[in-house]
């Protein structure tokens, strides 16, 4: 097999490991022959996450970035020494877990040497006192919530990418679970943490209720991607497994009724587990089914826990909904979410036939969140080529809401799938921006957003930039995120 | 037709389409094949490889295979993405510096926990298996799988000797047919391999008066691993051995101690069109004459008339709803235990019922669950070809399932498969050899008899 044969997309700045032989050699002397690869077929596995045009890539026969070491660390000696190397050489590392995150985050786009996190899967304990785990951060999601509700207890932390995603990157990515309405975001869930340096150094946050001990330096770590060291250990909230749940759903004349009963909820201080509005293109899709949402925005709602407050919530949903025209569809489309939601067949679905699609979330507080769906919706129709946008509501606070778009259609002439993606993704962001949304609410930054992080920080961006020099002084943490412009020039 | 059912939105989205964006779509539909197909014939099942390649791998987490190898090579959608590469010569099968690639093809333990998962119902192994059809037609079948191929030509058996006639050195009596049995005691070359188990089986057919066979001098392997190997015509022969076998014994009812056996000559032997193909087969090469005899007595044996073959514990369940058994006490050591759900038993064959029900007639015996037990088992290693085309992996799986297992707190494992029994003994450590037991539930019963 030759990588020759496989187009790389990411290579512009990739720099190949000088003296390898002897490098490789070393890392298999210090951390172990089987802990280190370099074979092809080791290699050709790490040379994507889940990004949706990587999909369409692997369909071409096209790989996003091409790494030169894999290794698979066995315990966090391991890990200082790969960094001892990687530091002297000026090579790039990247933390690589599940591989699900969508935005380009563990594409190794300067090559270098992949750390591998699945071995880092240790369940340590629960403690019931404190409701909290400790785990290793390479622990899959799935099989964590499993053993927690082996003991009577859930995370609470349900995204769709469960069966395909670890702790650390829901750390690493600030990630979201279905169900955060109640239980939070990860960053919200976390407790304590254990981290290795990009220079080797090893600091630990112990879990706290709260404190007041200086800035909340913990919370600088959490969606750092990669950039600023390896999470290794994390001790997470954790909840009773819910006494009951009330599958409640209502259809609502427009987005905006459905927006303002979710929004007079959440201003009661009620937050049903999971909330998720529908457009009506998504409602057409997802529950053509439902006769009572015919052209109208489905809504579902899971309330869940302690069953005198779950009937409470249920009541005040109830009266929020039924006050802004929504229609009563009984529990069916919450079954119907239940029995689907893990169901992942779109990713298969379009790049055969060479459409190019993709999911972008974004927040927003509430006074702009109308005004951002449609400009987003306006905006990315205007695309050339493109087929579908619509969106969903995911996640709500008494504050604001994340939005979910999804797009999808094929390159218009003279232009390449990449370009049809890139231009998209510019177009969602863009009208975000001038919306007043923030760019991402979940997914992260990774690849696809990092051009346009001076426009959500502003001055913030050149704070972080002086952080990442400080913490990782060779820059091989996951480098061509977050600071950099990997797609140069796409918000012009 | 469910897929696409659920794309049926999608349809106005075309229709409405701008003209040149339409044509662009509709010309990408047509040319899907000759875009991503190869060209000439092949077995394997591109369109769902490349279904399972694309998928975000989610059934990864329940993978046993990757759970034990932990690396991104072992995950299936990734084993799916370099079968689709193998077939569309992306990369070459036929270049040795490629072997591991190849080898990849069989680093699978058909426990089938992706199926449980699975958006489109795929086992990945099934998948695979299509891939391997091909590299057996260009002659690039590895050679772990010659040699088991080999071994099945030449003794009939998974092992160089012909191990049906060790049964004397084994204590094992062999009882051959008279053409006239109730029952025949259908045992596999794996479970040879514990002769107490069989000693216990053949004690309790004994006990209860029953009329059965064992045949040991004239058995072959059911040929299961050929169908692992994807040598259909080495399982035409041992399949038209074991079926004439069998039918020369009357037995209405064949029983076995091995799921893997009893999924063998039942489920699969049907699916592969096994002696249907051989009919076939032979049709093609003698156009005109007729199918023999024989052969259409085998199909019929097999497929419509032929006797019922189950597994053991269904038919122990049997007799004890009869209340032709009594089961009693058994010896303190033996009071708590937990149960390994074979693979085969539990999701092959779905019964997850049999094993738990039998244990229940046991007054003073206590039975720790462990988190993944029933449907949701996990292997023990020792099932598909990943034991041979990768022992590391198959004995890392075994450990996780000990630990799985030993963390209820019961030292005394319960299980009905000689694979699974055979697998989890690579899963203990050498100094708890003497507290952890593994045991097969005949031998248990024969302890509450
Ligand atoms: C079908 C599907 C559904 C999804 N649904 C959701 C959803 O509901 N909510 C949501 O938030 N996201 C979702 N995602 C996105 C994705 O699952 C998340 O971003 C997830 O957090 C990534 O985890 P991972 O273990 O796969 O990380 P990877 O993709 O392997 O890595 C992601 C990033 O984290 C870094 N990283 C990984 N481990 C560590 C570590 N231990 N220390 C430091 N850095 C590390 C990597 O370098 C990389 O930058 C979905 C993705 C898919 C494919
Ligand atoms: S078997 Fe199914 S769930 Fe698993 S990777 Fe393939 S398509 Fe995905
Ligand atoms: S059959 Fe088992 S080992 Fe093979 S891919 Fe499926 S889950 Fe993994």
């Amino acid at each position: 097999m030759d990588f020759n044969d496989f187009d790389i997309i990411y290579q512009e700045k990739r720099a190949l490991i000088k003296n390898k032989d002897k490098i490789v050699a070393e890392l298999k002397q210090n951390i172990g022959e089987k802990n280190v690869s370099t074979k092809q077929i080791d290699i050709l596995a790490y040379t994507k996450d889940t990004s949706l045009i990587a999909m369409n890539w692997t369909m071409e026969g096209k790989i996003a970035g091409l790494p030169e070491i894999i290794t698979w660390p066995a315990n966090t000696s391991h890990i200082i020494e790969i960094l001892k190397v990687a530091n002297r050489e000026k090579i790039p590392v990247v933390p690589y877990a599940e591989g699900s995150g969508v935005v380009g985050g563990a594409i190794p786009v300067k090559g270098g040497i992949i750390i591998d996190m699945k071995r880092f899967n240790k369940i340590i304990g629960i403690n019931n006192k404190n409701l909290s785990v400790t785990v290793q951060t390479g622990t899959n999601g799935m099989n964590l919530e499993r053993y927690l509700n082996s003991k009577g207890y859930t995370g609470g932390h349900i995204p769709q990418s469960l069966y395909t995603s670890s702790v650390g990157g829901w750390i690493a990515h600030r990630a979201a679970g279905q169900f955060s309405s109640k239980y939070g975001k990860i960053e919200d869930i976390i407790l304590g943490m254990k981290l290795i340096l990009p220079t080797g150094d090893k600091i630990k946050f112990d879990p706290m209720a709260r404190a007041a001990t200086g800035p909340q330096l913990d919370k600088y770590f959490i969606g750092s991607e990669g950039t600023l060291g390896i999470v290794t250990e994390a001790t997470l909230k954790i909840w009773p497994y819910p006494e009951k749940r009330a599958l409640i759903s209502y259809a609502f004349p427009t987005i905006e009724d459905s927006l303002n009963a979710t929004r007079e909820i959440m201003r009661e201080h009620i937050f049903p587990a999971v909330i998720r509005i529908y457009d009506a293109d998504e409602t057409l899709r997802h529950f053509d089914h439902i006769e009572k949402a015919k052209n109208k925005v489905m809504t579902i709602f899971v309330c869940e826990g302690n069953e005198r407050l779950v009937d409470l919530e249920e009541t005040i949903t109830r009266e929020k909904c039924e006050g802004n025209s929504g229609i009563d569809c009984g529990k069916e489309p919450v079954d119907h979410w239940f029995e689907t939601r893990f169901k992942v067949t779109e990713t298969s679905m379009f790049p055969p036939y060479r459409i190019v699609a993709d999911t972008i979330e974004v927040a927003v507080m509430w006074d702009d969140a109308s005004k951002l769906y449609h400009s987003v919706v306006e905006a990315t129709e205007k695309v050339e080529g493109n087929l579908l946008v619509s969106a969903h509501v995911s996640h709500f606070y008494p504050n604001g809401v994340g939005f979910y778009f999804t797009f999808g259609g094929v390159p218009g002439k003279g232009k390449s799938q990449f370009d049809f993606y890139k231009e998209c993704w510019n177009t969602i962001i863009k009208a975000t921006l001038e919306s007043g949304g923030s760019i991402s609410h979940h997914h992260g930054i990774g690849i696809n957003r990092s051009h346009w992080m001076d426009k959500e920080w502003d001055g913030g961006l050149e704070v972080m930039k002086k952080f990442k020099d400080a913490l990782d002084p060779n820059n091989i943490f996951n480098p061509g995120k977050i600071y950099e412009k990997t797609w140069n020039g796409g918000d012009k | 037709m469910e897929e696409l059912k659920k794309y049926k939105w999608m349809i106005p989205l075309i229709s409405g389409a701008e003209r040149n964006t339409r044509r662009k779509l509709l010309k990408n539909l047509r040319k899907k094949k000759d875009r991503f197909y190869p060209e000439g014939g092949f077995n394997a099942d591109i369109k769902n490889l490349i279904n399972c390649m694309l998928c975000p791998n989610m059934c990864r987490f329940d993978c046993n295979t990757l759970q034990a190898a932990k690396t991104e090579v072992i995950s299936p959608a990734y084993k799916a993405r370099i079968g689709y590469y193998l077939t569309v010569g992306k990369i070459d099968p036929s270049d040795p510096e490629n072997k591991e690639f190849v080898d990849l093809m069989y680093k699978c333990s058909n426990c089938e926990n992706c199926k449980i998962w699975c958006p489109f119902d795929f086992s990945v192994v099934s998948l695979l298996e299509t891939v391997r059809d091909d590299l057996n037609e260009k002659g690039l079948m590895p050679d772990y799988c010659e040699k088991q191929i080999d071994k099945l030509k030449e003794t009939g058996t998974i092992e160089d000797y012909n191990i049906f006639k060790t049964y004397e050195e084994k204590g094992i009596e062999n009882i051959e047919t008279d053409g006239n049995d109730d029952v025949f005691y259908y045992i596999g070359c794996e479970m040879m391999k514990f002769p107490k188990v069989v000693q216990a089986n053949i004690e309790l057919l004994k006990k209860l008066g029953i009329k059965f066979s064992t045949n040991l001098d004239k058995r072959v392997c059911c040929g299961s691993p050929a169908l692992n190997i994807r040598d259909l015509d080495t399982i035409t022969s041992l399949a038209s051995k074991s079926v004439d076998l069998i039918r020369k014994s009357g037995a209405k009812l064949v029983i076995s101690g091995c799921p893997g056996c009893v999924r063998t000559l039942t489920e699969r032997y049907q699916k592969n069109h096994i002696l249907e193909e051989k009919v076939e087969h032979e049709d093609e090469e003698i156009r005109g004459k007729d199918v023999t005899e024989e052969e259409e007595q085998f199909s019929r044996i097999l497929y419509d008339e032929g006797p019922e073959v189950i597994h053991i514990v269904e038919y122990i369940e049997r007799l004890l709803e009869e209340e032709k058994l009594m089961l009693h006490e058994v010896p303190k050591k033996y009071e708590t235990v937990t149960i390994h759900d074979p693979c085969l038993l539990a999701r092959n064959l779905s019964n997850t019922s049999s094993i738990r029900k039998i244990l229940g007639h046991i007054p003073n015996l206590t039975i720790k669950e462990p988190i993944y037990n029933k449907e949701f088992t996990h292997c023990c290693g020792w099932s598909g070809t990943v034991h041979w085309a990768d022992r590391d992996i198959a004995i890392k799986e075994s450990e996780n399932r000990i630990s799985e297992l030993k963390e209820t707190g019961a030292n005394i494992i319960v299980t009905a498969c000689p694979e699974c029994e055979l697998g989890l003994a690579y899963g203990i450590d050498e100094n708890e050899k003497d507290t952890i037991e593994i045991i097969d539930l005949s031998e248990l019963l024969i302890k509450a008899i």
